[in-house]
């Protein structure tokens, strides 16, 4: 993934405390933006115990939402979140209804092979529609970083960071709160016990899928003016969407949470201390070990 | 009547240049042959053995860059460096199989995944080997004869004879694993790993070498792929979508057959190719549709339902 960098910061060796500072900062700011996708693929997984290879790819079309948002109806590409978020829901909710139902009973690896296919689908027909050129939304509140403490904070990533919180406690709220929210818990945790206690469990998976998918779509909405856009971005976020879940334990949510800004955090501490090329390649090696050492994931939470 | 048939198909085999000397065609043909390969390649890891991988790109990658490496700073043959280029493929499985076959199921498809972009990235940066993002190029092929005629390498005919080649020994290296012991012992690991190592088979050892063997196809493949195309970068030979390709033309085509990747590839490469004559990208959508569709509703793949079709006990 390219990242527009406002600071133009780059692999400074012996830098001293500020970058130190400043590469912890916009880590956690990246980091909550990984975190709300991590979350999504992680409850859908926690549910339906299919890993969705398609997840990236809803990310993209949060993407290029927000940007045709921008360009088509002159709308801030932070509001149209208020449109694509409920669009993206019931874009899942059709998409487990029509596709992946009659599939997930066949097995993790067969649904695994699916949403590779329904993954390739949906970023092939992006490139056709709007081609494979590399757009950016250019804001006018987005030259100048805002500076506190003298830390370079860009404003679209320090909006998208705030927005990101609040989705996350709305879906924290959720979870917790509302029966619900309660179902999709208990069916995660033992979805026979759940479904044995009145749970209609069809009704929560597709619930479960379409709210993973808004938060991957949203996701994409608010990275979309920190980030290059192209049709086949998906690709690399579905992988590091992996290794945040992995991280944090597969179906765990403050797992996700935790993996999310650890990766951020670990990919822009990486790109000052280690190299910009291998940035991207850090947190697969962290992926690899903790999958091969701590399968359940770092904090122990999660379910293997 | 089957020695006979063998031999109608030899000919027409043979014949292909001069019956279609049309440049697209005879491409296309290539283009077939060599993902022939690819997916017989992972057919014997992801179908026999049962171990999806999303990472074969690296050993394709491996073996391209080996030929264009061996050809460019040591003037070896790309013919023969495509046999090491799949040799190198097979030893670095080694490595990769020791580590990722401790995992199971979608969590050693997700770590080949992950090994196949650290790779990626290590082509990519590792400049004074690959030349990094600018790519390795050649731009004449070694002067050879065939019978007092000089070899035309601008031709398509030179190519498409040694992917028959290639893609027929691929095929016939299924069948014979097949038949073997190494075979029965995958399709024990596919069916119930667990109960494979009860029985005695030393399931670490079978999957390696059934991951070796498949390398090695697919990088062969690859030196054959930078051969043909003359240029290869990063991008290029070790993208993520070249892995998915391969499983795709071999789930389509049909998992644990012998030809199965070989209906795979004609179906989609042709579809694919075709495509990519009209409109310069999204040429993979098909891949994805009919991957869904196959899984959907013909799991055992367009020739395992022919197979079953044509069997006369149904």
């Amino acid at each position: 993934m390219r990242a527009r960098r406002a600071d133009g910061a780059h692999a400074i060796p012996n830098a001293g405390m500020e970058t130190f500072v400043q590469s912890m900062v916009s880590g956690i700011l990246t980091g909550s933006l990984y975190a709300m996708i991590g979350i999504g693929l992680t409850i859908i997984f926690g549910v339906m115990r299919i890993i969705n290879m398609a997840h990236g790819d809803m990310v993209m079309l949060g993407m290029y939402g927000a940007f045709w948002a921008h360009a088509a109806w002159k709308i801030d590409p932070f509001l149209s979140i208020l449109i694509w978020i409920p669009g993206a829901f019931i874009l899942g909710g059709i998409t487990y209804r029509f596709l992946l139902r009659k599939i997930v009973p066949g097995g993790e690896l067969n649904t695994l092979l699916y949403t590779a296919g329904l993954s390739l689908f949906i970023a092939n027909l992006a490139l056709l529609i709007w081609t494979g050129d590399y757009r950016t939304i250019k804001l006018p509140y987005a030259i100048m970083p805002l500076r506190p403490f003298g830390i370079a904070v860009p404003i679209p990533l320090a909006i998208a960071f705030g927005m990101a919180i609040l989705v996350t406690a709305g879906l924290y709220w959720f979870l917790v709160h509302t029966d619900t929210g309660r179902a999709v818990r208990a069916t995660s945790q033992e979805p026979e016990a759940a479904a044995l206690m009145g749970v209609d469990v069809e009704r929560i998976t597709i619930v479960t899928f379409a709210l993973g998918t808004a938060l991957a779509c949203g996701a994409g909405v608010l990275l979309a003016p920190s980030l290059y856009l192209y049709p086949t971005v998906g690709e690399i976020l579905v992988a590091k969407c992996f290794v945040i879940v992995v991280l944090g334990g597969l179906g765990s949510v403050p797992g996700a949470i935790a993996g999310g800004l650890l990766l951020g955090v670990v990919e822009s501490l990486g790109a000052v201390y280690v190299s910009v090329p291998y940035k991207d390649g850090i947190g697969f090696v962290i992926f690899l070990l903790v999958l091969l050492f701590r399968p359940s994931g770092l904090f122990g939470v999660g379910k293997s | 009547m089957k020695l006979f048939s063998l031999i109608a198909l030899v000919v027409l085999f043979l014949a292909v240049p001069w019956i279609i000397p049309v440049p697209f065609f005879l491409h296309l043909i290539i283009m077939v042959l060599m993902w022939t390969v690819l997916g017989a390649a992972w057919n014997i890891l992801g179908g026999f053995a049962g171990q999806v991988s999303f990472g074969h790109a690296t050993f394709l990658g491996a073996g391209a860059y080996t030929t264009m490496i061996l050809y460019l700073k040591l003037g070896v043959a790309p013919w023969f460096g495509m046999v090491a280029g799949g040799v190198v493929a097979a030893l670095i499985a080694l490595p990769i199989g020791f580590i990722c076959f401790r995992l199971r199921g979608p969590y050693f498809a997700l770590s080949t995944l992950a090994v196949a972009e650290i790779v990626r990235l290590v082509a990519l940066n590792w400049e004074s080997l690959t030349a990094g993002p600018v790519g390795l190029l050649i731009t004449t092929l070694p002067d050879v004869s065939f019978r007092g005629h000089p070899i035309d390498w601008e031709s398509k005919t030179p190519f498409y004879y040694m992917a028959v080649v290639i893609a027929l020994a691929a095929v016939l290296a299924t069948a014979i694993m097949s038949r073997t012991r190494m075979g029965a012992y995958l399709l024990a690991i596919r069916e119930d790993i667990d109960s494979a190592e009860a029985i005695g088979i030393n399931t670490v050892q079978a999957r390696v070498s059934a991951l070796s063997l498949s390398a090695f196809l697919a990088g062969v493949a690859g030196g054959f792929y930078a051969m043909y195309l003359r240029y290869i970068d990063p991008d290029a030979v070790f993208a993520i979508s070249l892995s998915v390709e391969m499983v795709f033309i071999a789930v389509v085509g049909g998992l644990t057959t012998v030809f199965g990747p070989l209906i795979g590839a004609i179906f989609l490469v042709t579809l694919g190719e075709t495509f990519r004559e009209h409109f310069l990208v999204g040429h993979l959508i098909f891949y994805g549709a009919f991957m869904m569709v196959a899984i959907r509703y013909m799991p055992e793949g367009i020739w395992g339902k022919l197979r079953l079709l044509m069997s006369p006990q149904r």
